[in-house]
């Protein structure tokens, strides 16, 4: 009986580690999914060292996220009543990471293309901007996991 | 499930539904199809007037589509300007949009000053086609004010004028107009019949944003090939540029006029091939063209200083 039950825990735990991991994965590849996108555009156009910046500022933001929504992952399993309310709230922050970490981009690079110009004079690196526009991303979806998690225990208000 | 979880779990499916509408439908096609991150402007210093000028010699280059201000168009400039070090041109014709995302007169900066500051500084001169997107699609009579208005900050004579540079006449058309092939057509291409009936130099190109023929995104341009190729075979046009497409395209000549694409001045987009595609490819770049007599020599550049295409002309004899 405590053989079963110290089974069924050790593969319920496994079964934790590989949800936490396969989020963090998922989160890591929508976050350098414009960057890999743009620097296939800019392969095709024969200049193909341009976007290396861009890629690693994705990269390096990825990272941090995927170790972010592991940790959030994981402690979420340790304190939910149940499953269905970590992975409910992990989807929702992964959905809010992809469309945030494209569409922050797009808007702040096409509604300010003037600024950024007179920034790069300056000798700002588009990097920054890059990875500064991508972290307000890894916020808001590291926010939207727990806000949805806190709402779905069971004494939220 | 409660109604908490399953309200939840709505909002998740649906926002990942309209997600994925939203990335693949337009975010990421406009971010890898615009020209949207900012770029260092090229750090070159070029001998002013270093080319060379006289009645049976011309070197200049031509460029379209260059206008969002981003690394690739800064790309491209920076390789024009390297150009000049090595074979000096006196003048860029632009083929239009030379301006997206806002106003020439709020970008001109960003869009023209920054790119090409090298180039300005050795005295290169401009002269510009312009495109349906230089001021915006302009359907009215304050939108053609507005343009001819920050034309005036190119030093552009009008929509549609004719300079002439060494053995060259050049004719720059708007065909940005709406239905410029059209019944409302007659007023541009009757000038244009005039202005080419009158040229007497060796050499007769004509530059224009919209392509007679093209095998890229937009494709020829509707009319075109009924209204204006025929006035321009009739006059023996020797070379007809063009972009609109971003895209390098060389056509097999056409009632013995060349025609040229010449659109990836900052972005690239798909290019096929037609019945008369002599060369086609999807590419960053520039022309430079020499003309020494009656010989033209062209070279298709590429932003990374490759040459896609290289191609001579023999001027057209008669008038």
């Amino acid at each position: 009986m405590d053989a079963t039950r110290a089974g069924g825990d050790l593969s319920r735990r496994a079964a934790d580690a590989v949800v936490a991991a396969g989020f963090a994965i998922a989160g890591f590849a929508v976050t350098i999914a414009p960057a890999v996108l743009m620097r296939s555009e800019v392969l095709n156009a024969g200049i193909g060292s341009l976007d290396d910046d861009v890629l690693a500022a994705s990269a390096a933001v990825g990272a941090v996220e995927m170790v972010l929504a592991w940790r959030r992952v994981r402690n979420q399993e340790r304190t939910a009543t149940r499953r269905l309310h970590v992975w409910i709230a992990s989807f929702n922050a992964l959905v809010a990471l992809a469309l945030t970490a494209s569409l922050l981009l797009l808007l702040v690079l096409y509604l300010f293309p003037d600024e950024h110009a007179s920034l790069a004079n300056r000798g700002f690196p588009v990097f920054a901007l890059w990875a500064g526009v991508q972290a307000v991303a890894v916020v808001l979806a590291e926010a939207t996991g727990w806000l949805f998690f806190s709402w779905l225990r069971p004494e939220a208000p | 499930m409660n109604r908490r979880e399953f309200l939840a779990a709505g909002v998740g499916l649906v926002g990942a539904a309209a997600t994925a509408g939203t990335l693949g439908g337009a975010v990421w096609p406009a971010l890898t199809r615009e020209d949207l991150l900012p770029g260092e402007p090229p750090d070159v210093r070029l001998t002013p007037h270093a080319w060379q000028t006289a009645g049976d010699r011309l070197s200049f280059a031509v460029l379209g589509d260059n206008g969002s201000g981003g690394r690739q168009a800064l790309a491209v400039a920076e390789r024009m300007a390297f150009t000049y070090q090595t074979a000096p041109y006196g003048l860029v014709a632009l083929l239009g949009d030379i301006c997206y995302y806002g106003s020439l007169r709020r970008r001109f900066e960003t869009v023209f000053r920054r790119p090409f500051g090298p180039l300005l500084d050795a005295g290169v001169g401009f002269e510009l086609a312009i495109g349906n997107h230089d001021s915006g699609l302009h359907f009215s009579d304050d939108r053609l004010s507005a343009m001819e208005a920050e034309l005036e900050l190119l030093g552009t004579p009008g929509r549609y004028y004719t300079a002439s540079h060494g053995p060259v006449d050049f004719f720059f058309l708007d065909s940005s107009i709406p239905g410029v092939y059209g019944p409302r057509a007659s007023e541009q291409l009757d000038w244009l019949d005039d202005a080419l009936a009158s040229s007497a130099n060796q050499w007769k190109v004509v530059a224009m944003h919209h392509p007679p023929y093209s095998s890229g995104q937009h494709g020829s341009t509707p009319g075109a090939q009924e209204r204006l190729v025929p006035l321009l075979s009739r006059h023996r046009v020797d070379l007809v540029l063009s972009g609109h497409d971003h895209d390098y395209e060389r056509v097999e000549p056409q009632q013995g006029v060349t025609y040229v694409v010449s659109g990836g001045g900052c972005k690239t987009t798909a290019v096929g091939r037609s019945r008369f595609t002599a060369v086609s490819e999807r590419t960053l770049q520039f022309l430079h063209v020499e003309v020494v007599d009656a010989q033209l020599t062209a070279k298709c550049i590429r932003a990374d200083g490759s040459v896609a295409d290289r191609w001579t002309l023999r001027a057209r004899e008669g008038t």
